[in-house]
């Protein structure tokens, strides 16, 4: 699947209707006249009414960390200037969710930065994004419309570390996209050193449709735990490759169809490898209680037939070299684990020194990017034991490397 | 109850604080501090404060 194919739209709809796809046929965004058909002028609301739909949908940040948005919302000061972070930096290199959301539905991603700008009384809104195509897009619908003036657009540098919101807050004020220490966090110091309420764009997307339906709208589709709709990112041998979006609760199996017991990442580079996706569905809570979270939609399985070994050695190794070289732990540990995997592909390799090294790596660094990167090796140690087995007996297995998840290059 | 934590953007691995509180911090392969267990006694608080004023890199907190 590559950016320029981003959505992959069915005519039926097996998974639930869209809504934040709503209308996208062709693959160029909505018009403003086409958008307000489908979703009408952005229902602005009071902040006590967006706080209390927020928490009766349980609505989950769509960037990865799947933190509640009601109580960050919540954290947001009373009044005094504040500002909105709209996240387009699509972090997770298999993710396209976001740049596809962006590109064909821009308008819904101005609508829910407009929805939260207006609850909070906030100064305005900026919408980060890396891609450029999903930036001509938006910045094609900003200049459709009248009521964005509080919107702006900035253009950011990509990278996987950078993606974080901490780091983008960090890149478009002093210029350098890395994380903090731990204690910046974006509601007490944020853009310019302001109270900033930042999220991920889908999450922005989500809300507008809340906005628009109510809470009891919302609700209509998807699980109790977790009602409305996700956008995920199909990646190999998959029901439909490519972003897809699904009711919530559909299940894994539904969009990995055949093939039960193959390994499936969840989640992208930090994801996790599992060998079963049965009774497993999409599902932010109960993912992360399976052990395999959702993270930022990506789901993924290698074809058959291909070595996936040496597809996360390869992926082991981008890791290694991402890190942002701040902390010691991330920047010596993980070079380290990478090439104990990179063992296991060449038939060698500990275990133990594997399992070793990533305790001490997990939970030592200013971001996420560590314990993602660990999460994705341990895995896959555990998940594809049997053919770590079968190259420690022969040396490989002999069929052809997977590439399944596409590599970013690096532009620095 | 005080605890410590390390700063990673600023530690730079000098080790002394595992050197001045090894009741509470290892070292891990690469020489960065293990923190072994981030609640610090009463009898230790003196010790951990020494620690962070030692450490060169302001990395290490006390709270
Ligand atoms: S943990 Fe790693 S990637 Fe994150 S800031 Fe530190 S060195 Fe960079
Ligand atoms: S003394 Fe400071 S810089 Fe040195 S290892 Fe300890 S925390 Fe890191």
């Amino acid at each position: 699947m590559t950016v320029t194919d981003p959505v992959a739209t069915a005519p039926s709809h097996p998974f639930g209707a869209p809504r934040l796809l709503a209308g996208v046929a062709a693959h160029r965004a909505l018009t403003w006249a086409e958008h307000r058909a489908v979703h009408g002028v952005p229902a602005l609301r009071p902040r006590a009414w967006l706080l209390e739909s927020l928490r009766a949908v349980n609505l989950l940040g769509r960037g990865g960390a799947a933190f509640p948005v009601a109580v960050k919302l919540e954290a947001m000061p009373l009044g005094g200037p504040m500002t909105v972070l709209v996240n387009g930096s699509e972090g997770e290199p298999a993710s396209c969710k976001d740049r596809a959301l962006m590109t064909v539905a821009p308008h819904l991603v101005i609508d829910g930065a407009l929805v939260v700008t207006h609850a909070l009384g906030a100064t305005g809104a900026t919408i980060a994004v890396h891609d450029h195509r999903a930036h001509a897009a938006l910045a094609a619908a900003l200049a459709e419309r009248p009521d964005a003036a509080a919107v702006t657009l900035a253009l950011t540098r990509a990278g996987f570390a950078g993606g974080e919101i901490r780091a983008v807050v960090n890149g478009l004020t002093t210029g350098l996209a890395r994380p903090g220490g731990r204690r910046d966090l974006p509601h007490d110091r944020g853009l310019d050193g302001r109270p900033t309420f930042a999220s991920n764009v889908e999450t922005f997307a989500q809300i507008a449709v809340l906005a628009r339906l109510g809470a009891a709208g919302y609700a209509e589709t998807g699980t109790r735990d977790e009602p409305g709709t996700s956008l995920v990112t199909l990646v190999g041998d998959v029901v439909q490759a490519g972003v897809l979006e699904v009711a919530n609760g559909t299940p894994l199996d539904a969009l990995l169809p055949g093939r039960p017991g193959a390994p499936v990442l969840v989640g992208g580079f930090h994801g996790t490898w599992v060998r079963s996706t049965a009774g497993l569905t999409i599902d932010r809570a109960a993912l992360r209680a399976s052990g395999a979270p959702l993270g930022a939609g990506v789901i993924a399985r290698p074809h058959p037939g291909t070595c996936v070994l040496a597809e996360v050695a390869a992926v082991s190794q981008w890791l290694a070299e991402e890190s942002a070289g701040q902390c010691g732990p991330c920047f010596f540990g993980l070079p380290a684990l990478a090439e104990d995997v990179r063992a296991f592909a060449a038939g060698q390799g500990s275990e133990a020194q594997l399992l070793r090294r990533a305790s001490q790596v997990r939970g030592r660094g200013a971001c996420a990017h560590p314990d993602g990167a660990v999460q994705f090796m341990t895995s896959a140690l555990v998940a594809l034991a049997d053919d770590i087995e079968v190259h420690r007996a022969h040396g490989t297995c002999g069929r052809p490397p997977s590439s399944i998840l596409a590599i970013p290059r690096r532009t620095s | 109850m005080t605890a410590i934590a390390v700063d990673w953007t600023r530690c730079d691995g000098h080790g002394l604080c595992a050197r001045l509180l090894p009741e509470k911090i290892g070292l891990d392969e690469w020489g960065y501090p293990l923190v072994l267990d981030p609640e610090i006694e009463p009898h230790l608080v003196g010790a951990a404060r020494r620690a962070a004023a030692a450490c060169p890199a302001l990395a290490l907190r006390v709270r």
